[in-house]
């Protein structure tokens, strides 16, 4: 009975993953851009929440609502400003672009907030106590249920946007080939700016997750930017629906991993990441070099 | 989506190399916020200065928020200079961020000692802040005082050994130790009917290291039973290993050194599972040093157990600056708008001895004397009195270079002061001068 629980509290955990890695995801899929400033993207979100839920008392959930538009309108700004800039300068530049946003976000966080810790567990009621008990020994909580359909909502309308608009045409035909898809009239650039606004306005979802669940101060984004990459990479990089059982894969062997020994928790989910990285990248490699020896 | 291919412009290994070569090296630039702080006078005899490193950013960076605070009230006692043996200093502070990074803290200390040529060291907060700050003077001969990081990981950490009578030569260290922990847990404890059952979660850090190798007997030997589930690492997101283990074996007792994000993770967690239902003492420490790390909890932080280093009813006089502990805190509070914290106390006392080590030394510019001088040091802090001459003894064997300072048991509570929550000291153990504000009483936000 614990195991089965352990299972489906990785499930409520792989879901907080896939959110975090959601627009990590898109970005790598559409610009190869590798965004490391995504969890400080995420944290920024998460004070931005912050300041609404602390200037008017809504509740979190809703204060995101209202902290969307800013959040859409940075990514955008944010495309065209710094990092169309860097695409144009090879492929290492956005990565460094981005790293140097990470600095700048943080310090910039640091001067306007201090080091003090926030949270909106408090301001989000109940949400973050509440609980149902199965069988004794099941727990559901309302906050992993939220997250949970959050994240398949999430997942599943950004699926339809791709494949059903005519938005999400272009940004996949520009993925594939930004080139030939400029000789069809498609302007990259605005697409690029409208992937890098929806990965931003999700990774600000995350953020207010992170909030609700733990504490967070501006030095909080790299710490879980390390779980949002596995995802990514489990899931396979730049597939959308792949990042959702990514996320969901690891939280369930961190949660077993930590049922033989809590020890192991973060172990078994990089001993997955490894593993995934081994047999999709490395297999091939691997099998040959054993027959040559 | 799935047929999205990915066709990544070929990146070869040697360009991948190179990329994350110039990331990495981008780390060890110095940080942009790097605060600069100095002060002078001029019309004296000689000039005195004294560097100090703190966490300002990174990880730790809540030890250094009080900094700028302290550091006024410092320069305002050494405006005039001091004057020491018939002659006045000019005294000059230079404040440099260790940027909670041990390799950072080694590049600041050297810059102090090589091109500021300072000639006391001070330095405050966690170990990778202080040792190499601590290693770096020892090496250059230059006079190094620290504090806040527990006695053993300094000591031990910097390659003393126990049973030795001399190890170092310029660098001394005040702090509580594992001792206090223990002496706090096991007085406050005892004040609420429990089954002696603790449910200890001590990650695995060096601070949870230590703590699980010399706590955690301790404790058993004082007849609690301890469940250990075993080490995490820090940043785990789910706790229902540990949270199951805690209901099934009914620990009434929970004590743990997480860092904040952990703790309150575990402790949502522990909440929505149920097993905050039998915890009757909540002893938490590392996290709760801090105001905002147990009121951001909201009602489940109120009644958290913890201990302080400091506290603003503190009898104690700061002897450089002539404040009181309240004065202390009510001047911070009144200054920056926030909450008093434990940290305040710890920063001053490292000016309050530095004043008192130039002024019995002599000859302040003389380093080898100042060094020596701490040898025989006694001095009135913010603190409490500490005395050089009487090091402590553990494991039989005296601890050179060190001064241990309490750590005082109490309970975060709400509704006590203007703040959301103020910290209720419940126990003396450690220094009987500190005066006791109430009992503990059981946790009861489950």
């Amino acid at each position: 009975m614990s195991v089965a629980n352990a299972i489906l509290q990785g499930i409520f955990l792989g879901a907080f993953y896939a959110v975090l890695a959601c627009g990590l995801s898109l970005m790598f899929g559409v610009m190869r851009i590798i965004n490391l400033a995504h969890g400080d993207v995420a944290v920024l979100g998460a004070y931005l929440v912050l300041v609404i839920v602390q200037g008017t008392g809504l509740s979190p959930l809703l204060a995101f609502v209202i902290a969307l538009p800013a959040m859409i309108a940075l990514g955008y700004v944010l495309q065209l400003t710094v990092l169309q800039r860097a695409l144009k300068a090879g492929i290492l530049t956005p990565l460094l672009a981005t790293f140097g946003l990470s600095i700048v976000i943080q310090n910039l966080l640091l001067l306007k907030f201090s080091p003090d810790v926030h949270s909106l567990g408090a301001s989000a009621g109940g949400l973050t106590t509440e609980s149902w008990n199965l069988f004794g020994s099941i727990s559901i909580s309302a906050l992993g249920l939220v997250v949970l359909a959050v994240a398949v909502v999430v997942f599943a309308a950004l699926h339809l946007f791709l494949s059903r608009t005519r938005p999400g045409w272009r940004m996949r035909a520009t993925a594939e080939d930004p080139d030939a898809a400029e000789l069809i009239g498609i302007d990259s650039r605005h697409v690029y700016a409208r992937a890098t606004a929806i990965a931003v306005a999700i990774a600000g979802l995350g953020g207010l997750f992170l909030a609700i669940r733990s504490v967070f101060d501006p030095g909080s984004g790299p710490t879980q930017l390390i779980f949002a990459f596995e995802a990514v990479v489990i899931g396979g990089m730049g597939s959308l629906w792949g990042t959702l059982l990514g996320g969901l894969a690891l939280g369930v062997a961190q949660t077993l991993g930590a049922q033989l020994n809590p020890e192991y928790a973060a172990l078994s989910g990089h001993l997955l990441f490894l593993a995934v990285l081994i047999l999709r990248f490395g297999g091939v490699r691997l099998v040959r070099f054993g027959a040559r020896a | 989506m799935s047929k999205r291919k990915v066709s990544a412009p070929s990146i070869t290994r040697r360009e991948m190399l190179k990329g994350t070569g110039v990331v990495l090296g981008g780390l060890a630039v110095p940080g942009l916020l790097e605060a600069c702080l100095s002060s002078s006078s001029s019309s004296s005899s000689g000039s005195i200065k004294i560097g100090y490193v703190s966490p300002i950013t990174g990880p730790a960076a809540g030890f250094g928020e009080p900094d700028a605070y302290v550091l006024s009230l410092a320069k305002k006692a050494f405006q005039n200079g001091i004057n020491i043996g018939g002659s006045n200093y000019s005294v000059e502070i230079l404040s440099r961020d260790g940027q909670s990074t041990p390799s950072v803290g080694a590049q600041v200390a050297q810059d102090l000692i090589q091109s500021q040529k300072v000639d006391l060291m001070l330095t405050t907060s966690t170990p990778e802040t202080t040792n190499p700050v601590a290693a770096a003077c020892e090496a250059a001969g230059v006079p190094c005082i620290s504090t806040v990081v527990p006695w053993q990981a300094w000591y031990l950490g910097l390659g003393g050994k126990i049973g030795q009578s001399t190890t170092f030569k310029y660098i001394y260290h005040y702090c509580f130790g594992v001792e206090q922990f223990f002496n706090a847990y096991t007085h406050l404890w005892p004040q609420i009917s429990t089954n002696k059952k603790v449910g200890v979660m001590y990650p695995n850090d060096a601070d949870g290291n230590a703590i699980r190798g010399a706590l955690a007997p301790a404790l058993k030997s004082a007849g609690y039973t301890i469940v250990d589930p075993g080490a995490y690492e820090d940043g785990t997101n789910d706790y229902t290993a540990q949270i199951q283990k805690f209901i099934a074996e009914d620990c009434q007792i929970f004590n743990t050194f997480p860092i904040p994000p952990d703790f309150a993770t575990f402790w949502q967690q522990a909440h929505q599972q149920g097993y905050t239902k039998h915890v009757k003492i909540a002893q938490i420490a590392k996290t709760g040093l801090f105001p905002s790390q147990v009121s951001s909890l909201g009602a489940i932080g109120n009644g958290l157990a913890s201990g302080v280093y400091w506290h603003p009813t503190w009898t104690y006089k700061s002897s450089l600056t002539g404040v009181t502990c309240k004065q202390l805190a009510d001047g911070y509070e009144s200054s920056s708008g926030k909450q008093w914290n434990q940290q305040l106390g710890a920063s001053l006392s490292l000016f309050d001895v530095a004043e008192a080590v130039l002024k019995a030394s002599g000859d302040p510019k003389n380093k080898t004397k100042v060094a020596n001088t701490v040898k025989t040091l006694s001095v009135d802090t913010i603190v409490g009195h500490l005395d050089w001459t009487k090091p402590p003894t553990f494991a039989g064997a005296p601890i050179p270079n060190v001064q241990t300072t309490p750590i005082i048991g109490g309970q975060w509570k709400q509704g006590v002061s203007k703040w959301p929550v103020d910290f209720v000291i419940c126990e003396n153990s450690s220094d009987p001068n500190v005066p006791v504000a109430g009992t503990l009483q059981p946790y009861t936000a489950g």
